[in-house]
């Protein structure tokens, strides 16, 4: 056990996952003043905090051990709604098609995102106009590319099938074919990448050139000097993007929302393909006014998250490197 | 000392805000409310509640539509709107169970409201046992629609649907074509076309998924099952991906290029809508079609006029600031002259039986009438709704897929959804 105020640890703190603590402050007359000034200038925010998030996580906590009643007291009915979710094929169902995203998506969008970065770090002419011809589809709203795509993926008069036709391949019915439906929802997110594509390339700019130079002199090739001095350098990115992007897949909701039309009839179809977590918890809650229920599925997902995160955090030690 | 009284001053600033937040207000009525979960054209509807203005003086709000998502806090909060607008009975009866609004019995004594002038179909979705827990508005119902043109193509009599289920399919097997390559270039009926129809199907198999009181699930049973391979057929016939892909090239509906209007499908089942001023007379004037009620199975043919009705439902939340207020303007909603001019103006049918007497309903022609008819039909009846509806209608729109797009075993997927839901059903209704 290592004693947390002995010299040798200047006062620091440790906690565990490397977060470190403040010293401990020395209360004198000023330090207090500035506590309050300091807590003054937070208040907007802390007032927000706790009103809008604080409390209804509580709130939500308490929720998802009973039976919500609209007007009546809820009915504590204990660990039953977590116990029901496990015996729920459709909270299974929207818990692997999350999975599916978040597995697959995640990484490809990351692998193609970086990919694009690279290309439009190089230096060729017009690389302006292709960083903005790339980076244009992310300033597209969600629902308005949602709707582009349900027409660029139309079976018969899109222009995806269309085009494939061309080379003699018989497209799939995308958004109609429970096997395709995914995928094309893929292919809709990878389109409006362009977030994470700024950002890569920011971190690309960012590798000292002196290394690149070095590695150049020592006879690296373009691929050699992309693997061991590019890639590390912009790990602490990719870890980044990674837990953002894993963070808002967990929570995909507006595009499967949209693919139904807006119909509550359509959600998650095809054959429940599109039935994702944030769905079925919508559907739960707004729905089938099981608050309760869609309260113990909020905080699975939070967990499930936390895990997730926490997990990528200690891995990520080993393949993340912070210069300085 | 200065310091003390900032802090004290903004402290007071942010507690009155939150004490206004969670305040009440007025009880004077000087505004009514009225929130539409389903409108179209939300300026139509504020000019007709603003005749109350006139007619009373009391101002009415309307806001339309409203999300689902948005009525659910409006109901449990402190100011609700007065009178609100439902899609439909499923989730009255759910907004009932959870003390959201108000059974009607008190506003239509309140109201002096005629209920015997109320078409009993329409009334069916609000009732639960003894209890009126919404007042039906607008109502619409479904029939066969066929395309003149493309039966006298298919070698059919133009004038003459099909009479009866089996004959149905036969017709649509001629009305299909299929290509060389195997795709569908025109089909003749598509069961779930635009939506599902397996209400209809299966009252004209002679039952429904719930028992006629709402008390009892009735999901595997014959009419169901049957309601449910009937639909089958034509997917395992013309294949489902085959059925897909050719769907999938099918204009928005409401648009010019309605896969019925554009002759891609030439029978289809749709509701009275489809006849007024915004559909085809206006989308697709030269189209030459028919409407007939919906035939019943061969062997059935005392089932002939079968007419499922669903429509709008008016609740008054139990949170209402002034209950006799909201009751009367019910009562005036409710009033044939109301009815029959709001429902004219959206070409649906009225759930009152001197408004659909009204002549502006037959200026909606023939078509529109074959539906005016309908609603006096033996063998009308509605959706029957419960607590549980939206979530089991979800699940049955799952099993629905799984049957129609997989060739899943009817008897199968509709067990499975009675073994879950029974007592659910049981447990939503004590």
């Amino acid at each position: 056990m290592e004693n947390l105020n002995s010299p040798q640890n200047d006062g620091e703190r440790k906690l565990p996952f490397g977060i470190k603590l403040p010293p401990k402050v020395v209360w004198t007359r000023r330090t207090k003043s500035d506590l309050r000034t300091g807590i003054l200038f937070l208040l907007p925010w802390l007032i927000g905090f706790v009103t809008f998030t604080l409390y209804p996580m509580i709130v939500s906590f308490y929720y998802s051990f009973t039976i919500y009643h609209a007007k009546r007291m809820p009915e504590w009915v204990g660990l039953q709604n977590y116990k029901d979710l496990l015996t729920d094929e459709k909270f299974w169902q929207s818990l692997s098609n999350t999975m599916y995203m978040v597995v697959i998506a995640v990484p490809l969008g990351l692998f193609a995102s970086f990919l694009c970065a690279v290309l439009l770090n190089l230096k060729v002419r017009g690389q302006s106009f292709y960083r903005v011809i790339y980076f244009l589809p992310s300033i597209v709203p969600t629902v308005a590319g949602t709707i582009l795509f349900i027409w660029l993926l139309n079976p018969q008069v899109g222009l995806v099938n269309t085009m494939l036709a061309r080379i003699g391949i018989d497209g799939p019915n995308w958004m109609a074919d429970p096997q395709w439906a995914k995928p094309a929802l893929i292919l809709l997110g990878m389109w409006g990448m362009g977030g994470t594509i700024i950002i890569y390339l920011s971190g690309l700019q960012d590798v000292p050139v002196s290394l690149i130079e070095a590695a150049e002199l020592d006879g690296a090739n373009w691929f050699q000097r992309l693997w061991y001095i590019t890639i590390p350098m912009v790990s602490p990115i990719t870890l980044f993007n990674l837990i953002t992007g894993m963070i808002g897949m967990f929570q995909y909701f507006a595009q499967a929302y949209v693919i139904s039309g807006g119909d509550k009839d359509h959600l998650g179809q095809p054959l429940g393909s599109t039935l994702f977590y944030s769905v079925y918890l919508y559907q739960n809650a707004f729905q089938y006014l099981k608050m309760g229920y869609a309260s113990a599925m909020a905080w699975i997902l939070f967990i499930i998250i936390l895990i997730f995160t926490l997990l990528l955090l200690k891995v990520s030690d080993r393949f993340t490197y912070y210069a300085g | 000392m200065t310091k003390k009284v900032f802090g004290v001053l903004s402290l007071f600033i942010v507690l009155s805000m939150l004490l206004t937040a969670c305040g009440g207000k007025a009880a004077e009525p000087q505004v009514l409310r009225v929130w539409i979960q389903w409108g179209d054209n939300p300026q139509q509807i504020q000019a007709l509640f603003d005749k109350y203005t006139t007619e009373t003086g009391i101002k009415v709000e309307v806001t339309a539509p409203v999300e689902t998502d948005k009525i659910l806090p409006a109901l449990t909060g402190s100011n609700p709107p007065d009178v609100l607008i439902l899609s439909g009975g499923d989730l009255a009866k759910s907004y009932y169970k959870e003390g959201l609004i108000d059974e009607l019995s008190p506003a239509i004594k309140t109201g002096n409201i005629d209920m015997a002038d109320m078409y009993a179909a329409p009334l069916i979705q609000c009732q639960q046992g003894d209890l009126i827990l919404c007042l039906p508005w607008g109502t619409d119902a479904y029939a066969l629609f066929w395309n003149k043109d493309m039966f006298e193509a298919a070698g059919l009599d133009p004038e003459k649907p099909p009479s009866t289920m089996e004959e149905l399919v036969e017709f649509s097997d001629k009305l299909t074509k299929v290509s060389a390559d195997g795709k569908i270039e025109q089909i003749g009926f598509i069961p779930n076309h635009s939506w599902s129809h397996s209400d209809l199907y299966a009252r004209n198999f002679g039952g429904f998924w719930y028992s006629d009181d709402g008390s009892a699930l009735t999901m595997n049973s014959q009419p169901m099952v049957d309601a449910m391979t009937w639909q089958q057929q034509f997917f395992t016939k013309y294949g489902v991906d085959n059925v897909q892909s050719f769907s999938s090239s099918f204009g928005e509906y409401g648009s010019p290029d309605a896969p019925f209007y554009a002759g891609k499908v030439a029978m289809m089942v749709d509701g009275e809508w489809q006849t007024g001023p915004n559909f085809i007379p206006k989308l697709k004037p030269e189209l030459n079609y028919g409407v007939t009620s919906f035939p019943p199975p061969a062997d059935h043919p005392e089932r002939a006029g079968t007419i499922v009705t669903q429509g709008t439902a008016v609740v008054i939340p139990s949170g209402a600031a002034n209950k006799d207020a909201s009751a009367k303007l019910l009562a005036w909603m409710m009033s044939p002259a109301i009815v029959a001019e709001e429902f004219c103006y959206n070409a649906n049918l009225s759930t009152s039986k001197k408004a659909a007497e009204d002549p502006c309903f037959k200026e909606l022609g023939p078509k529109f009438q074959v539906f005016v008819d309908l609603m006096n039909s033996s063998n009308a009846s509605a959706v029957i709704t419960t607590p549980i509806s939206l979530e089991l209608n979800d699940a049955m729109g799952s099993a629905e897929e799984k049957i129609l797009l997989t060739g899943a075993d009817p008897q199968t997927e509709l067990d499975a959804l009675q073994s879950e839901f029974e007592s659910k059903l049981v447990e939503s209704l004590k």
